[in-house]
């Protein structure tokens, strides 16, 4: 079965090649080609799981070309952290394909949505089987594009076309970070591959600095890519994009890249102190902040983008935390109940046309699948026990505490609590209390789209499984046959922890229940006593503003300054040598007046000349 | 056969000049077509010379020399006579070339369909301009190399001149000072090492400039001599790159001249300058060109990040790929100043991506331009509704030209930044700053051109035809063989590039 892996990212693309050729068809049956074929991946993908979890894996690699003596490889690898993610990969694709198929239905070009999900698929699975640094850093800039293109889906939107562009430009801010950590290790290593890469670390080949400068510029790429601060506005703006790429790219898979690519380096990231800490302070203060704005929201989509920030700083912070498996673990279960939860967003947005939740409400009842399973997804992110959401989250507080890091792990607490409340305030404003916009026609989604959210919603429900206190501990097992050594495999922080972070849960659930069910809070009372700073979250922390007014104002001054440069003062000096050069000629033509007397006055001239520098040079001439 | 393959090729184009006298001159589509057939004939012939090529040899191929001219001077030491050769042969770095100037012409050839007036004589120009290049290649030495240099220059500024748009005048004028400059330094240059040396060979130039100093001062070429003509020699050439600041009349060239004239501008005779840079500075004076390292890096980060902060606000498309060109040929510059195999390698991997995407680009914009009669940004908007196949094509070669994993843009960036940070790793890294300013100024204006709401004027547009298709899937088929195989350039280029290594020392 693992022989067979390289065929697991070709089945998408062959997908992609085929539905480009049908591009125009208006049969939407094409959709069956990217179902089929990203189901092959899904099996293939599968087997190689079951394979690596039985103690099996397999690197392939050949010469890519030739550069001087170093031969720059490509290949692929199968390893316990890679066979993972291409089953959350896979699966999730396959999922989004089928719900494609009826949230899609309909659109001129539908064809074409798919073809870009199957482009995306390719890139994406390509990137996790990448043994080297450099093929992974090719897949990673071709995720950024099949994101680019699904943002950009409904190219006839300028919002969909701003939030594009921005999404390719911020992620390259990103990339550029990992593209100088990935040249300085070459040159230290001799090598793009992880294998080379991490025996060098072992050996003690690098220095305590350079090591440190490498993995912190890794770190900048895996910052634009899984939307943290500084570089998170692309990922709330990228909900453009039709919902589906929003469930597969911004929630389950792409954004999850900059975390898998930590976790790909943690030898790196081990061998620094610093960037370790650098991850986890960046984490910690993404998770809190990006749970912060996603409290105000009125977009069903933005608050779930918010959420997904967040949660990815919770998994930045665990592996910052020396929490790997924690980290990964986080990562499984979010790649399902956030995918989850925006599949269910696309349905409620397919049934009621808006995305505002203030024009929604008492949907449960219409909604009679959806509801329920948006409820399931809402409590495993709260994390209320027993479902996947609260197994993972509890062991990054785990990791974090006993790392040492209390200061962090009391954030995380809080975020924990926010996460609670704007997950349930979105539930009461959507599917509870009266209906406040006109609901004529809402129906439940079709099957094809139901069916993926159910599957979701049972993963969502016993993923935590993987990795429990109670039944045992299989992820941690599985992910210590990998390149990793696990310095804490067992954080055993106090008990208390999971009793606190239920609480915290319940408290936010109840504090939502209060204010949007029963009302007995006035739902402007956090305006109120707070308004500076409810203002200041409102309008999303003022960073887009802040961005604009400084770096996309100062770049845009100096573009001007340069034109201003290019026009007066190079075509100037130019400008300034013709003159010359006509002056000069114009001297010349104007003593060719065809007078004698002037040409004899030139001529007594030059003879004074010429007799002034012989007496000067004592007669000598050359 | 093969021994006259070379001269063959770079004749070859005469062909069509000849069998285009016989037609008459109103007769535009037998002469359309009889100008893409007149170029596919220098591409069978390159592709025979490709298949003759011995790609693991190191040794110049093909070669042919004949006694051409010769004269005597009478010095000091007696009558001294100065042969001047017919010299001409290719090795790697030449071929690939000589293959993308085959290649590039054909499209282009295809591209002067739009051409409006005086068929006969723009073509038998483009003919002229074709063997002009291909002679730059192959030439060995200077004489030749500075005939054929110079008769690129004359059919260009008619095919500017004549057939471009509003202000082309200007322009053609622009271009003939600007380069008639570089030439003239060239001129001095060539003729100085003629008369030091007494051959005009390349490579007996390189042997005799690798001699150890105390023979060198016998023959008064000193250290500051050979630095002397390093410098001339980067000047001439930075003129053709161009470097900033002597970029200014290939802006105007890019923005005057028909798309299809532009396609060989921007794709080879930029190229010249690099193809200068490489076998002349590089290859003639590795010690001196060593020393100016630095500099030529600084210049090469200096290109990338002014053309690419120029290209930010423009509002014309043409005008964004002009300054475009400039920011990309910086990377020429950045991998050379590397002086290690990625580094020339990214650099010469960069003068044929670059010729490739920028021919692309141009193609497009000229397709563009046939139909909407504008290339203002404002002016256009939602194209891909009417036009998917092009708006298609133009991302994807947007997409090459900021350096896109799979697309030839991408191997030699990363090829060229791989070299520059071993060496230069703090100028590399403010380089870098460049791809990012890439990705804005080429997102701003393919996104302004195709995304958007489709304006009223545009409903009558058709996308591409089938015959503008050709050129369009050609090119970006060759863009991503590059980007994914690039083995077989960088093979074909190794044995060259070795021996310019060697002589660098790197």
């Amino acid at each position: 079965m693992l022989q067979m892996s390289w065929l697991i990212p070709l089945f998408p693309l062959l997908s992609f090649i085929l539905l480009v050729v049908f591009r125009k068809s208006s049969n939407e049956n094409t959709a069956w080609i990217g179902v089929l074929l990203t189901g092959a991946s899904f099996v293939l993908s599968f087997g190689a799981w079951l394979a690596v979890w039985q103690g099996d894996g397999i690197k392939v690699e050949g010469t890519w070309f030739q550069l001087g003596e170093r031969a720059i490889t490509m290949g692929y690898e199968v390893n316990p952290l890679n066979a993972l993610m291409l089953v959350i990969v896979s699966l999730v694709s396959l999922l989004v394909h089928l719900y494609s198929k009826g949230y899609m239905h309909g659109d001129e070009r539908f064809s074409v949505f798919f073809a870009y999900l199957g482009l995306f698929s390719f890139a994406m699975l390509g990137l996790v089987l990448s043994p080297n640094l450099l093929q992974l850093y090719m897949f990673w800039e071709l995720v950024g594009l099949g994101s680019f293109l699904l943002i950009g889906f409904y190219y006839f939107k300028p919002e969909a076309k701003a939030a594009a562009k921005k999404a390719f430009v911020m992620t390259r801010i990103g990339d550029v970070g990992l593209f100088i950590g990935m040249v300085l290790l070459f040159w230290q290593v001799g090598s793009f591959e992880y294998d080379e890469i991490f025996s060098a670390i072992k050996n003690g080949e690098l220095s305590q600095s350079m090591l440190t400068l490498t993995a912190i510029c890794i770190f900048v790429g895996a910052i634009g890519k899984s939307g943290q601060l500084p570089l998170h506005t692309w990922l709330p703006d990228a909900m453009e994009g039709p919902t589906p790429v929003s469930a597969l790219i911004h929630a389950a898979t792409m954004v999850a890249a900059g975390v898998y690519l930590v976790a790909a380096m943690y030898p790196l990231f081990q061998a620094s102190e610093t960037a370790l800490t650098v991850v986890a302070v960046v984490g910690g203060v993404t998770a809190i902040f990006a749970a912060s704005i996603g409290l105000m929201q009125k977009d069903i989509k933005r608050v779930l983008a918010y959420s997904t920030v967040s949660q990815l700083g919770y998994m930045m912070l665990a592996l910052g935390a020396s929490g790997y498996v924690a980290g990964i673990f986080h990562l499984t279960t979010h790649a399902f109940f956030k995918a989850l939860l925006f599949l269910a967003a696309g349905s409620v947005i397919h049934a009621v046309h808006t995305q505002n939740i203030e024009e929604m409400g008492g949907l449960w009842k219409k909604l009679n699948i959806t509801g329920p399973l948006f409820l399931i997804g809402a409590l495993a992110i709260s994390g209320i026990p027993l479902l996947s959401g609260f197994f993972s989250k509890d062991e990054i507080l785990m990791s974090t505490y006993a790392d040492g890091k209390y200061g962090l792990f009391w954030i995380a607490v809080i975020a924990a609590f926010m996460t609670a409340f704007y997950m349930f305030r979105l539930f009461f404003l959507v599917f509870t209390g009266k209906p406040r916009g006109s609901q004529k026609g809402v129906h439940e989604s079709p099957s094809v789209m139901t069916l993926p959210m159910i599957v979701l919603g049972v993963l969502a429900v016993v993923a935590g499984y993987l990795n429990t206190p109670w039944f045992g501990t299989f992820l941690t097992d599985y992910l210590s046959q990998g390149p990793v050594e696990l310095l804490h495999a067992d954080h055993h922080g106090p008990v208390w922890i999971p009793f606190v972070a239920t609480a915290v849960a319940l408290l936010g659930i109840g504090l939502a229940y209060m204010i949007y069910q029963k009302g007995s809070v006035s739902r402007d009372w956090l305006t109120r006593t707070f308004p500076g700073l409810s203002h200041v979250i409102y309008n999303k922390w003022f960073v887009d503003e802040g961005y604009d007014r400084t770096v996309v104002k100062g770049t845009t001054g100096l573009s001007w300054l340069g034109v201003w440069f290019d026009k007066y003062v190079i075509e100037g000096l130019v400008a300034g040598v013709v003159s010359g050069v006509q002056a000069l000629s114009r001297l010349g033509s104007e003593m060719q007046n065809g007078q004698v007397q002037s040409y004899g006055t030139f001529a007594i001239f030059g003879l004074v000349l010429l007799l002034l520098i012989a007496a000067l040079s004592g007669g000598y001439f050359s | 056969m093969s021994t006259w393959l070379l001269s063959i090729l770079i004749f070859s184009p005469m062909l069509g000049v000849l069998v285009l006298a016989f037609v008459p001159s109103h007769d535009e589509k037998s002469i359309k077509w009889l100008g893409i057939l007149g170029t596919l004939f220098p591409l069978g012939t390159a592709l025979i010379t490709l298949s003759a090529f011995d790609m693991s040899s190191d040794k110049l191929q093909l070669a042919e020399t004949y006694r051409w001219i010769s004269y005597e001077v009478f010095q000091s030491k007696g009558e001294v006579s100065y042969p001047i050769f017919y010299e001409v042969g290719v090795n790697g770095l030449s071929m690939v070339l000589i293959l993308l100037t085959a290649v590039v012409s054909v499209l282009a050839a295809v591209a002067s369909f739009s051409i409006k007036k005086n068929w006969k004589s723009y073509f038998i120009l483009f003919f002229l301009l074709e063997m002009g290049m291909l002679g730059v290649f192959a030439a060995q030495n200077l004489f030749l190399f500075f005939i054929f240099f110079e008769i690129t220059l004359i059919p260009m500024f008619f095919l500017i001149g004549r057939w471009g748009y509003v202000e082309r005048e200007k322009a053609a004028y622009s271009f003939l000072i600007y380069n008639g400059v570089g030439s003239a330094i060239l001129l001095i240059a060539f003729v100085s090492m003629f008369m030091k040396t007494g051959t005009m060979n390349f490579e007996k130039l390189t042997e005799t400039f690798s001699l150890p100093q105390e023979e060198l001062n016998a023959v008064f070429i000193t250290d500051g001599y050979m630095m002397g003509m390093l410098i001339a020699l980067l000047i001439a050439f930075a003129v053709k790159l161009p470097v900033v600041p002597l970029h200014s009349w290939m802006v105007s060239v890019h923005v005057q001249a028909p798309p299809a004239i532009v396609m060989i501008h921007s794709g080879i005779l930029l190229k010249i300058g690099a193809y200068g840079l490489i076998t002349f500075g590089a290859g003639m004076f590795p010690e001196e060109f060593r020393s100016l390292a630095f500099v030529i890096g600084l210049f090469g980060v200096i290109n990338l990040l002014y053309g690419a902060f120029l290209a930010l606000t423009q509002t014309d498309v043409k005008r964004v790929l002009a300054y475009s060109s400039v920011s990309h040929m910086g990377i020429v510059l950045i991998g050379l100043a590397a002086l290690n195999e990625a580094g020339i390698t990214g650099a010469v991997f960069q003068v044929v991506s670059h010729g490739l995407i920028s021919a692309l680009l141009f193609f497009l914009v000229g397709a563009l331009y046939e139909r909407a009669g504008t290339s203002e940004l404002n002016d256009l908007g939602g194209l891909a509704k009417r036009m998917p196949i092009l708006a298609g094509v133009l991302l994807a070669g947007g997409l090459a030209s900021l350096g896109l994993p799979g697309m030839s843009g991408f191997i030699s960036e990363f090829m060229a930044f791989l070299g520059l940070f071993e060496k230069m790793p703090i100028l590399a890294a403010v380089g870098t700053l460049g791809l990012i300013l890439t990705a804005v100024y080429v997102l701003r204006a393919v996104l302004a051109i195709t995304f958007g709401t489709e304006k009223e004027q545009h409903e009558t547009y058709t996308d591409l035809t089938s015959a503008e298709r050709v050129p369009a899937f050609v090119l970006l088929a060759a863009i991503m063989f590059i980007g994914i195989y690039p083995a077989w350039l960088s093979d074909m280029l190794r044995p060259a590039l070795d021996v310019i290594l060697l002589g660098l020392g790197g």
